[in-house]
């Protein structure tokens, strides 16, 4: 806590007295490390060290050719704040062990890259390897550097992916400097949040009167699309539209005795997965919805009309509640070997 | 513990400690055993919370004063525009401890009036008036070597709550256990004319005799019966777990068990009422759900500078409770035969969804190539399999069919009356159980390259093929006839003159019956081959040009090939100082070889060596002009348009525009299929103590199709024939227009910090027809009544505002009330009429359809700093 306090102190003084003091100067009056040199570096080098980041280097700035790494202590002399907030995340959580364990670690330039030149000259831009909008960095950078360490599982296929075509950086999504969300360190509250900033449109049709359970937080877009890449269209997770269903609808995989082609094939030929103003994610009213396809002989090709309603002179089945499937229950398959018609 | 979770029992108390045990054992043992955890590349449950954490339950920690950094008084935005939050205030957190420990206790309870079991509100959400857990989230980390822990929990009521625990040490390894409940709820005024909702078996009321029920008789039950509620719940138990082996290789895998347990409405043909007043019977029944499903996944990865690899398994084991639902009729069938009795068949069956196991193995290689480039192959092959019992193709007892003669016994004197015991027996099977299997196969090529920073290349080829195993074929050994039972028998109790008969053919006693004799197997394969470019004309400007081929190989279908080649041009502008623009248009082309409307020839009696044409000719299938729509010649453009602006330092504006226009090559069938949607939202951040933000939306769809009515059961497919008339031609167009708007703002009034929320959708849909003459009618006009042109329209409007105010109590409490008051209204045609009745005729349906309703949710929570 007097550390905290201290630091405090030097990051009020920092900014009052920096003009007379150089950073360099000030800077080598902090300790080496934010939380290295007392007696907990001791009990961390007895245990294992942290795999994940072992490897952790001094991120590499093609835009600071020269520029030396200058150390934790020297970027928090004036980004107290943003490193206050940074100490509540996982990275920090992990660079710090890292960096106690192995000096050699860096914990800020590991993503920002070495920052000597930055610190001469800080208004600069591309001197360090930022973020943000209007801060020098090329896109391609950023994520070249948070790759280096995250490279593979979800990010195999980022490199030609849609959002990395769509020029997006990992920090349109991500905002490691502090804890904004639960996990992820996503830079809105929520996954849903984070993805409504550009699609919108898409967590606007979760409010129709079907739809799942995104809304109530039940689930996630992240939860069917990988936004990282993915080689199945539409960024799914896995390789066709009814593998996805599957995931939580096992029940519809089957194989069925009898197989309903179109649902075979895939799900979304009839249903609308991000919201519908008809029952269930239906793509159309039923019995429209099944009459774009049937126009066998016998009833499935009548035209209705609202003569056909419950509150209309000829009540009729097959418009009637859930229409044709009220008899065509089934309709996703059927096990019973007198079920080809899915009646039963 | 019973103050915290009300309402729960102290036996569900044991049962739900139990499960959370479980849980978090596995996550213990796990850790020893290499269990793993789910990511954004990897299976669902990428996030667990209720709607009291995103929303309702938020808002009393407030963001911290000092802003985001000193350097700048302004938030900074993301690359592409824009901004970034202010971060909340944090806990200090002492370093000299060992173990630093934070925590939050948020409980409380919350007052639910109104329409407060209203099913349209509460379908995921189910608010109860009662004590609530809105938050506890208790963390501990060891700065020392990175290792934290943190157990998180919310608890609406006992459907609507999850217990997330996790531990591990960063850079190392991650172990995570949860346990969730989720309710839908489906009905609120399901009336039920059975006993034994919930279970397999439904039993007509006291009062209801089967198959002997008059209409009357029956709708006087479903009056007299009270609403019930339909909901299914889902409780998911799981442990994830990842762990760096190495700094290159990493193991994960994820174990989780979800079990359905409720019920949903579902149907129960005893043939058509439409056709024949007084006789038949539609049952909309209620299906009892209880089943649970294993997802396994699990694998290894390498991740070097040169080289990357991952080998990965997924399997998945769905287990139903139940292998069949059997249900009762209350309705008498007669039959259109003269001087005949129907018997009396009043039984009904359903064989629910199969238990099935599927794996999958998928392995993957990626090398770094020179010139920024990277090449990756990937192999996979799965298999999804059932082998449930088969249930018999009938349940009755006795008879089935048409007593012509009045004995009451099948004989050869009376051949349209069949015992039910050559049917109502697995003997009656040509194999027990289903056998069945599907077999998948993928390969997968990827390459990029970079030759220079401006430029990047890329090509991808895929090859996905599903194969069917083994195939059904209905043939029963008991009498040596083909095919199957229809309805229950209840057809062949009516209308044995049908051409598909009683549902199954005999070479002798009805050879020209044309009915199902096999399963289809839709055996599939798909090679995508794509090319791209990505060009960054120059520091502000960026085009891609993506061109995609696509083969679709079905067996089975109306199509054997269907080519989709598409193009698509990106273009990323960023020339404006705060603005950030991205659009691409996507034109589709996709058309296939020749288009067979009867492709299932092989399924059907009709290619039996002892099949006899009728006199007036094989039915046809269907009328050759149709074509189904996910195979039809298809002409698709899709634009898409997003900007963001920046108009002030502190403020963002983000536009969208989407438009997909779908033209189908169809003379009958789906026509066309038009989406257009477009957003405005206004985001606004002057200090960390004020935000507020807004939208508009506005989304239209619109669907035509054309059909036609057929005249009669004639041979002749053609459009315009004997059997498919002009005259019975018809047209429908839908139409669903849905406008949205919304606005947020928060506040600190000194230490009071006041939130709110409006949200607002209305929702309406128009369907339309035309017709060439009444003959394409269901029902003729009868001179008084016309058909008119167009359904009632199709309403939905949710009108939603919350309003919420946190202030602190002393150092470590805060207190939070907030209201949220909603109003929605609903009309959907297909339920017109059921508020008054639910039964017609031989129609019996159990769900209302959704009611619109009126509903305040009052709620306090404290805040306990731990």
């Amino acid at each position: 806590m007097l550390r905290l306090v201290a630091w405090s102190a030097l990051g009020l003084f920092c900014q009052s007295s920096l003009a007379q003091q150089g950073k360099q100067d000030f800077a080598a009056q902090l300790p080496a490390s934010s939380l290295s040199g007392d007696d907990m570096q001791h009990s961390a080098e007895r245990l294992l060290p942290a795999p994940g980041f072992a490897n952790a280097s001094v991120a590499d700035n093609p835009q600071a050719v020269g520029a030396k790494p200058v150390g934790e202590s020297t970027c928090i002399a004036c980004h107290q704040l943003e490193a206050d907030h940074f100490s509540h995340t996982l990275h920090a959580l992990g660079l710090h062990a890292a960096s106690k364990a192995d000096p050699a670690i860096p914990v800020c330039e590991a993503c920002h890259g070495p920052g000597s030149l930055h610190a001469k000259t800080p208004t600069t831009p591309g001197l360090i390897i930022a973020y943000t909008q209007h801060a020098g960095t090329p896109i391609s950078t950023q994520t070249k550097t948070c790759l280096a360490c995250h490279a593979g599982g979800a990010r195999e296929q980022w490199v030609g992916s849609v959002h990395q075509r769509n020029d997006l950086s990992c920090s349109d999504c991500h905002n490691p400097m502090a804890n904004f969300s639960g996990q992820g360190l996503l830079a809105k509250n929520t996954i849903n949040d984070t993805c409504a900033q550009c699609h919108a449109d898409v967590r606007l049709q979760f409010g129709k009167q079907s739809h799942m359970p995104l809304p109530e937080g039940q689930i996630s877009c992240t939860d069917c699309h990988n936004p990282h890449g993915s080689a199945n269209k539409t960024l799914l997770k896995t390789a066709s539209v009814n593998e996805t269903c599957y995931e939580c609808h096992a029940e519809k995989r089957g194989p069925f005795l009898f197989e309903h082609a179109p649902v075979r094939e895939n799900c979304l030929t009839c249903h609308s997965p991000h919201g519908s103003n008809q029952h269930a994610l239906l793509v159309a009213p039923v019995p429209l919805l099944c009459q774009q396809c049937h126009t066998a002989q016998g009833h499935p090709n009548d035209l209705q009309s609202p003569l056909s309603l419950g509150n209309g002179p000829h009540p009729d089945e097959r418009i009637m509640g859930r229409g044709c499937l009220t008899c065509h229950a089934q309709i996703h398959g059927s096990n019973a070997p007198s079920g080809p018609k899915f009646h039963e | 513990m019973s103050t915290v979770f009300p309402g729960v029992s102290s036996q569900q108390h044991a049962s739900l400690r139990s499960r959370v045990w479980i849980a978090l054992a596995g996550a213990t043992l796990g850790c020893w055993s290499m269990w793993s955890f789910a990511e954004t590349g990897l299976g669902v449950d990428s996030g667990r919370s209720t709607a009291l954490t995103p929303l309702l339950g938020i808002a009393d920690e407030g963001l911290d004063p000092r802003g985001s950094s000193w350097l700048r008084p302004t938030a900074r935005r993301s690359p592409s525009g824009n901004l970034y939050q202010c971060p909340a205030r944090s806990a200090e957190t002492p370093d000299s401890a060992d173990w630093n420990f934070s925590g939050v206790l948020r409980v409380g309870g919350v007052v639910n009036s109104g329409d407060e079991d209203n099913a349209l509100r509460q379908r995921y959400v189910h608010w109860d008036s009662g004590l609530i857990l809105g938050l506890l989230d208790i963390s501990v980390v060891r700065p020392a070597d990175g290792s934290y822990a943190q157990f998180r929990a919310s608890r609406i009521n006992e459907d609507d709550q999850y217990y997330q625990a996790v531990f591990g040490r960063a850079g190392a390894y991650k172990v995570q256990a949860f346990l969730r409940e989720s309710p839908n709820i489906l009905s609120d005024n399901a009336k039920s004319i059975w006993n034994g909702v919930g279970s397999n078996r439904l039993t007509l009321i006291d009062g209801l005799a089967p198959g002997a029920s008059s209409p009357a008789q029956v709708a006087a039950a479903s009056a007299a019966a009270s609403n019930r509620m339909l909901s299914i719940r889902r409780e998911k138990q799981g442990v994830e777990f990842n762990a760096y082996l190495s700094p290159q290789w990493t193991v994960f895998a994820n174990v989780s068990d979800e079990q359905r347990r409720g019920e949903r409405v579902f149907g129960g043909p005893f043939y058509f009422n439409y056709s024949a007043s007084a006789d038949g019977g539609v049952l909309e029944t209620i299906k009892p759900v209880a089943d649970s499903t294993i997802n396994l996944k699990g694998g290894l990865r390498y991740a070097g500078n040169t080289w990357r690899a991952e080998f990965r398994y997924a399997g998945s084991f769905y287990r139903d409770r139940y292998t069949r639902f059997d249900y009762e009729s209350p309705f008498s069938l007669y039959p259109f035969l003269p001087n005949a009795a129907s018997a009396p068949v009043f039984q009904g069956q359903f064989a629910m969804e199969p238990d099935n196991n599927y794996h999958n193995l998928q392995a993957s290689v990626t090398r770094r190539l020179p010139a920024n480039g990277e090449l990756s192959l990937t192999a996979g092959a799965g298999r999804m399999s059932q082998n449930d019992t088969l249930i018999a193709p009938v349940n009755c007892q006795g008879v089935f069919g048409v007593d012509a003669n009045g004995s009451g016994q099948p004989e050869p004197d009376n051949p349209l009356l069949y015992s039910c015991a050559n049917w109502n027996t697995p003997d009656s099977l040509s194999r027990r159980t289903a056998d069945l299997r599907i077999d998948t196969s993928l390969i997968r090529a990827h390459v990029v390259l970079r030759p220079v920073d401006a430029l990047s290349l890329r090509g991808d080829l895929s090859f996905n093929r599903e194969d069917y195993r083994s195939t059904y074929l209905a043939l029963n050994p008991l009498t040596g006839q083909y095919g199957y039972v229809t309805e229950n028998g209840s057809q062949g109790s009516i209308n044995p003159a049908a051409p598909s008969g009683a549902g199954f053919w005999d070479a002798n006693l009805n050879p020209s019956v044309v009915t199902r004799i096999r399963s289809i197997p839709i055996d599939k394969q798909t090679t995508d081959l794509s090319l791209g470019g990505e060009w960054h004309v120059s520091k502000a400007n960026a085009l891609d040009l993506d061109m995609d081929f696509q083969r679709y190989e079905p067996t089975h279908r109306e199509r054997s090939q269907l080519d989709d080649l598409r193009s698509k041009l990106t273009w990323i502008n960023r020339s404006l100082d705060g603005l950030t623009l991205r659009s691409s248009y996507s034109h589709s082309s996709r058309s296939g070889d020749a288009y067979d409307y009867d492709p299932y020839v092989f399924a059907y009696s009709t290619s039996l060596p002892g099949y006899v044409v009728p006199p007036d000719g094989t039915p046809a299938y269907t009328v050759d002009a149709m074509r189904v729509y996910d195979l039809a010649d298809r002409i698709q453009n899709k634009y898409t348009f997003t900007a963001t602006v920046a108009p002030r330092h502190d403020m963002t504006v983000n536009a969208t525009v989407r438009a997909e226009r779908n033209g189908y090559a169809a003379v009958l069938g789906r026509q066309h299929s038009d989406t257009t949607g477009a957003t405005l939202q206004w985001e606004w951040q002057p200090s960390p103590s004020t935000s507020a933000s807004a939208y508009l939306g506005y989304d239209t769809s619109e669907l035509v199709l054309a059909n036609i009515g057929d005249q009669d059961a004639g041979s002749d497919p053609s459009l315009g024939g004997a059997a498919y008339p002009d005259d019975g031609r018809w047209w429908a167009r839908d139409e669903q227009r849905t406008r949205s708007a919304g606005a947020s703002f928060f506040h600190d009034f000194g230490k009071l910090r006041f939130d709110t929320h409006w949200n607002y959708l209305r929702a309406r849909g128009t369907t339309r027809y035309q017709f060439v003459t009444a003959s394409a009618l269901a029902y003729f006009p009868d001179g008084t009544r016309v058909p008119g042109n167009e359904f009632p329209p199709l309403k939905y409007a949710v009108n939603s505002l919350s309003v919420g105010v946190s202030m602190p109590l002393g150092s470590r409490f805060a207190l939070r009330i907030f209201d949220n008051v909603e109003r929605g209204r609903v009309s959907d045609w297909h339920y017109l009429g059921f508020d008054a009745n639910r039964v017609y005729d031989h129609r019996v349906y159990a769900d209302g359809g959704p009611q619109s309703y009126n509903a305040n949710l009052l709620g306090m929570l404290l805040s306990i700093a731990l």
